[in-house]
């Protein structure tokens, strides 16, 4: 399975962070104010976007060892692909179908409908730069914001780190983040969405740990 | 306008007075509009300032009808210049009755015209351009066969295994470059340039001549849908429809008539220092991003990065 070329762009570096909620603010005026900075800056808005993330539990009886958690996301940049990750395992970016297959495979895979977490958001351009604040919903409460900062034009991950760090300090002061882990491991390979996701699970990892009231936490 | 002497159909008397006609319409109008513009004059009760108003408007308006009755009078007297101008064969198209269906004649006075004035606006140019002397190739144009000197070498006919042989060479030159060389179209060398991961170029040449380049992302089709090469279309991305314009800009820089290679490889050398476009930072302000754009400039004698706006 591939993934069906369904966007305008490739997908360029890209970083995604959460960013803690303002003191005395609550999480949709800490939006507002990153949107009406980014606004300033001269970035246009361009729709929505959304990201989800569902759990599912890998029945431990027939595998033998202790169930491993499998994520499966959807990303609205992509539409008609679906990718299915384990946490520190490989990522499959598979057709949007997937999610049907899931189903037939109930016996395998269990889901836990309650660890549903999604971001939903707005879509900004500046330049060349694909900027999306989304607020991190799980069930009906707001955990969170999520920010993601893509840099088009540049498809190798560590060429464009600065660059995307003075970008983000720009409109995000001091909660611009340090270098993603994902980073690390790729040292001059292409970016990929993939990439995307598995920052964007790390992130819903992280929101679903802390309490109900959205805490500091960068990372 | 008139050219010269007037054949005996206008009456020039007729003709003058028309104009100073025409130069009193324009003031009764223009009169018209300040007595708008002024508006209502300041008298004592509100209705003798509407009638002030009103009376003075009337006036103007019946200024402006006497004076475009007049210019009408005038231009009737005035009479239409004929057009029989003496032009010899070309005026026998004159006679053609049907003048609707077939205006041979009046457009063939207007293309005279227009291409009279076309070759004296050139000439112009011409004179203007040649004192910025932007001559890429060792040919002299515009001097007539018989004063150009018969042993001069032609650096535009080339021999397409020769030009190949330095495209080859320059492709072993650096180890994050490669080159591939097409032709597509006739005998010009298409290349396309991968500078690493970073970016691609389509130089188009002409003979070893830069003729033209785009430069695209590394991720950005390069290709049309028959599988040709595009040349045509620009980069999706901001930063590199700026470094495009550099590039335009530093193959128009790199001049050396008597010897082209020279000048492809060090355009090749330059397009080089694009390998670290989004690591290096300015060299003038230290940053790496203005207006979102990173340090796009490339300094033609150090190959130092600046912003478009930072270099000196």
């Amino acid at each position: 399975t591939g993934i069906p070329c369904d966007s305008l762009h490739s997908t360029g570096g890209g970083n995604v962070t959460q960013v803690p909620v303002a003191e005395g603010k609550s999480v949709q005026q800490t939006v507002e104010m990153l949107t009406r900075k980014l606004e300033l800056l001269g970035a246009e808005k361009q729709g929505t976007f959304c990201v989800d993330c569902e759990t599912y539990h890998t029945a431990a009886s027939t595998m033998g060892q202790t169930g491993k958690l499998m994520y499966v996301m959807h990303n609205s940049e992509y539409p008609l692909s679906c990718f299915a990750l384990f946490e520190n395992g490989p990522c499959l970016i598979a057709d949007a179908y997937f999610d049907t297959l899931m189903v037939k495979l109930k016996g395998f895979f269990q889901n836990a409908k309650a660890n549903k977490i999604e971001s939903r958001g707005t879509r900004y351009q500046y330049c060349d730069f694909l900027v999306k604040v989304g607020t991190v919903t799980m069930g009906p409460s707001a955990r969170g914001i999520s920010v993601e900062v893509e840099y088009c034009p540049c498809v190798i991950a560590n060429d464009c780190w600065n660059l995307l760090m003075e970008f983000m300090q720009s409109f995000m002061g001091n909660h611009a983040p340090g270098v993603p882990s994902v980073f690390g491991t790729k040292h001059d390979s292409i970016y990929s969405p993939a990439d995307t996701m598995v920052q964007y699970m790390e992130l819903f990892n992280k929101i679903r740990k802390q309490q109900q009231v959205p805490v500091a936490g960068i990372r | 306008m008139a050219d010269g002497v007037l054949s005996p159909g206008v009456n020039l008397e007729a003709f003058s007075q028309a104009i100073a006609a025409i130069q009193a319409l324009r003031s009764s109008v223009t009169r018209v509009f300040d007595c708008l513009k002024d508006g209502m004059r300041n008298k004592e009760t509100l209705e003798g300032r509407e009638k002030g108003f009103v009376a003075a408007f009337q006036e103007s308006l019946h200024s402006v009808s006497r004076d475009l009755g007049e210019l009408e009078r005038l231009s009737n007297l005035v009479g239409k210049p004929s057009e029989n101008h003496p032009l010899h064969n070309s005026g026998l198209l004159s006679l053609d009755p049907v003048q609707d269906k077939t205006p041979l004649y009046s457009q063939l006075l207007q293309a005279y015209k227009w291409s009279n004035k076309l070759q004296y606006h050139a000439g112009l140019a011409s004179g203007l351009l040649n004192q910025q002397s932007l001559k890429r190739s060792a040919n002299q144009m515009g001097v007539s066969a018989k004063r150009r000197p018969k042993a001069q070498p032609t650096t535009l006919v080339l021999p397409p295994q020769y030009v190949d042989d330095v495209i080859n060479r320059i492709d072993r030159m650096f180890p994050e470059m490669t080159i591939q060389l097409s032709r597509p179209n006739g005998t010009s060398a298409m290349l396309l340039v991968t500078l690493g991961k970073v970016l691609k170029v389509i130089v188009v040449m002409r003979s070893l001549f830069i003729d033209r380049t785009i430069v695209k992302g590394y991720n950005e089709n390069v290709y049309t849908e028959d599988g040709k090469l595009d040349i045509w279309s620009k980069s999706n991305y901001q930063v590199f429809q700026k470094v495009t314009d550099h590039a335009t800009t530093a193959l128009l820089h790199y001049q050396l008539p008597q010897m082209p290679d020279v000048v492809v490889r060090s355009f090749m050398t330059w397009l080089r220092s694009y390998i670290k476009l989004f690591q290096a930072p300015c060299q003038r302000c230290g940053k790496f991003l203005q207006d979102g754009l990173p340090p796009t400039w490339r300094d033609f004698r150090t190959l130092e990065a600046f912003h478009d706006t930072c270099r000196q």
